[in-house]
């Protein structure tokens, strides 16, 4: 008897939007020559078609790019949920709030009446948040923007049926791997290379830079270490807030890092 | 003409644009209205950080075309460190900024619009976008995914990453180009040209198709901005902005971007995200925006400059000139201005690459705070880019101001889509078929809002057909 496999049939792909760039989901489309073959092997429903009304669910899997900031949204992507089997969040919107997250420490109303004369109109949550604040995530690729590299391996793995092969190590590493000398060490530039998952490629440091945080925290990140570190290089409090508050600053280490320094301004505040 | 439309903002839907079309007491089409809900707000969270970090902060405004936000941040930065940084670094940001021409346009033509051009308006919709475009027109579709990806090379080449490059910094560029990178870029440039060109002699070649597009999707007078030298040859990294009217008289030139705010005003709608930058000198204080309203870049680009710079350029603008009649008023012939500019964009970053300068060492000045306020501007592929900062005694941001190019364009977008209105809207109902006319007007802009930039899908879409009391009377959406 002929048992039907998951993978006799194309499986179906679908890519959703929330607040963001776009940058992400264009990855996809700078996969060139991997675009054409992974057109052959998956069907990308959603992207093709983009409605849902004719083409419902379920996705065998779905990407998600953006961060949550509405209530239309946050409904939205429980929608979303349900009809995937698989769901994969791309990007640090997607994975941490994205750099419209830095909100979540102000004030919305008096953000939008700032930008905007008019603001009654604007309907927005207090703040971005991730998905998986909302919905159970699969996996989480992180970056600003992800790697192509890395979401290739994502739908790759997901199409071998195993796990994918992403590195939670520091940008550290891939200085290594790319043989580029320490910034901080040989030239006393601050970066955030130690406490920064991979997937770049350790890009600044080869530009000059010191890192600053695109892929958010690595596993069981030493921010404090790494602090110590900075203020030995000159770097104040108030640097150091802003440095761990960039695309990821929603991000757990990162949010529990900055918050710690800016507790620490308050306090010197205070005292002086 | 009727009242305001009123939105109701319960309706609103971020990440979709949504059009609002208003029907006046006889049921005729008065107005229509093109809205963009989304919100992230980075005018406010730009407030308190340093200066240095504005480029890697506000390229995330946009991931189609960041390189535009890195320059006119960087630009602003130089300007507030009070530097003018190497001759090598602006002719890296020069080629940058071309590598992003190519690569936004070539996105636009290729994977956006060519397959309404080619596969036809009415076409079926799952097969209309670049994967159809793959199957009936594999070679065209390989050639300008190639091109995109030509664009995005070089961007990576001398910024290190496609999207969000860290490359480009205030006071120049943070690395400089490698001769080995210098001649791969100059070997496959040859090949970027190529496909420009036959893009070009395929798209004039259907141009008589699409007459009835040409003369009802955005064809009315408006004026034209964007950057041109002294001499207004077309410009994308310096210059001065440089204004035309509809018949090619010269409004403004010469003026700095720095001075911004004596030619434009900014209106904030109530119904949109998208702020709509009027020209100031046309508008009485109070009154309706719309009589100052001017498009920008691409079709402006051209019809601002009096050349191109470079020969292949400038032959493609006189035929441009002569289809169009003089200055091109109508919004369909931004598609035919791209191509023209991918094709210009080639030539000048072959002199670019040729230069012998170009791998010089020396490519970022330092310096610290030595101006309060500055702008910063610069063409984006969609049209002229503005930043404005104002920083504290430490380069700490207190006030920033960023006018994109999209918004420039929102009140001709929104005449655009009233005139597609009229031209197919009759009585209380939206026929079959409006949702690609109206998609396919507002593409020719290539607006850069997430509705756009659903690159293979189609553009998510709600359109409201409200009455003259307010209450919706038809809606059709497509998510």
């Amino acid at each position: 008897m002929a048992v039907q496999s998951p993978l006799t049939r194309k499986p179906t792909l679908a890519v959703f939007k929330f607040a963001s760039c776009d940058g992400c989901q264009l990855s996809l489309l700078d996969a060139e020559d991997e675009l054409l073959a992974v057109a052959e092997v998956v069907d990308i429903a959603n992207f093709l078609e983009a409605s849902r009304e004719v083409r419902p669910g379920p996705y065998d899997v779905t990407l998600v790019e953006g961060s949550i900031t509405t209530p239309h949204d946050a409904a939205r992507i429980r929608r979303v949920r349900e009809e995937s089997k698989f769901l994969v969040t791309i990007g640090a919107c997607a994975t941490a709030g994205g750099i419209q997250a830095l909100r979540n420490w102000k004030d919305v109303n008096e953000f939008t009446a700032f930008v905007y004369a008019n603001s009654e109109y604007i309907e927005t949550l207090d703040r971005s948040t991730p998905v998986s604040f909302h919905v159970p995530v699969d996996f989480e690729l992180r970056g600003c923007p992800i790697s192509k590299t890395q979401l290739l391996e994502v739908v790759t793995a997901f199409l071998q049926g195993r796990r994918p092969n992403i590195p939670t190590y520091s940008v550290c590493v891939e200085c290594k791997h790319r043989g580029t000398t320490c910034v901080m060490v040989a030239h006393g530039t601050p970066c955030l290379g130690p406490v920064t998952q991979a997937g770049c490629g350790a890009i600044c440091p080869a530009y000059n830079r010191g890192c600053y945080g695109c892929f958010g925290p690595m596993e069981e990140p030493n921010t404090a270490a790494l602090s110590a570190w900075w203020k030995s290089l000159g770097v104040d409090d108030r640097g150091l807030v802003d440095a761990y508050r960039g695309f990821n600053a929603w991000a757990a280490a990162f949010r529990e890092a900055s918050d710690r320094h800016e507790a620490a301004i308050t306090v010197r505040g205070a005292s002086a | 003409m009727h009242d305001l439309v009123v939105i109701d903002p319960v309706t609103r839907i971020e990440g979709h644009a949504k059009i609002t079309i208003a029907l006046d007491d006889a049921g005729e089409v008065a107005d229509a209205r093109f809205h963009v809900t989304e919100f992230r707000g980075f005018e406010e969270f730009c407030r308190g950080r340093p200066v240095w970090e504005m480029p890697s902060l506000t390229a995330r405004t946009c991931g189609i075309c960041p390189v535009s936000h890195l320059l006119a941040s960087a630009k602003t930065g130089d300007a507030i460190m009070g530097v003018q940084i190497p001759p090598t670094a602006v002719k890296l940001r020069r080629i940058a900024n071309l590598g992003q021409i190519i690569q936004s346009h070539a996105l636009s033509f290729f994977h956006l619009s060519a397959p309404d051009l080619l596969l036809g308006m009415d076409s079926d919709p799952a097969a209309r976008n670049v994967f159809g475009l793959m199957a009936s027109e594999p070679e065209l579709a390989r050639r300008g995914i190639r091109l995109r990806s030509f664009g995005q090379s070089v961007i990576e080449a001398i910024a290190g990453r496609k999207v969000h490059s860290p490359g480009i910094v205030p006071g120049g560029i943070a690395s400089p180009m490698t001769p080995e990178t210098r001649d791969r870029l100059r070997e496959n440039l040859a090949e970027a040209r190529e496909t420009a060109g036959d893009a070009l002699v395929l798209f004039t070649g259907m141009l008589d198709r699409f007459d009835r597009e040409v003369r009802a999707f955005g064809s009315f007078p408006s004026l034209h901005m964007g950057l041109a030298n002294d001499a207004g040859t077309w410009e994308h990294y310096d210059g001065h902005l440089r204004i035309v009217d509809a018949d090619g008289a010269v409004v403004v030139e010469g003026v700095v971007a720095d001075d911004y705010r004596t030619i434009l005003g900014e209106a904030g709608r109530h119904d949109s995200y998208l702020k709509s930058p009027y020209f100031k000198p046309r508008v009485t204080p109070g009154d309706d925006p719309a009589a100052g309203t001017y498009r920008v870049g691409p079709l402006a680009r051209l019809n601002v400059c009096t050349t191109m710079g470079v020969p292949a350029g400038d032959a493609a603008l006189a035929e441009f000139r002569e289809r169009a009649g003089g200055v091109a008023n109508s919004s369909f012939f931004y598609h035919y201005a791209r191509l023209i500019e991918i094709l210009s964009a080639t030539e000048h970053m072959q002199r670019l690459l040729d230069d012998p300068e170009i791998t010089d060492q020396k490519v970022r000045a330092t310096a610290g705070i030595n101006r309060r306020q500055a702008v910063g501007a610069s063409e984006a592929p969609r049209g002229t880019l503005f930043h404005e900062y104002t920083v504290d005694g430490n380069g700490i941001l207190t006030d920033v101001n960023m006018i994109i190019a999209t918004g420039q364009n929102n009140l001709a977008m929104n005449a655009t889509v009233l005139q597609i209105a009229r031209e197919w809207i009759e009585g209380p109902s939206i026929p079959e078929g409006i949702l690609n006319r109206v998609e396919a007007g507002i593409r020719a802009f290539d607006p850069c809002l997430s509705c756009s930039t659903h690159a293979i899908g189609q553009m998510p879409l709600v359109i409201d057909l409200v009455g003259p009391d307010g209450e919706t009377l038809c809606r059709v959406r497509r998510d």
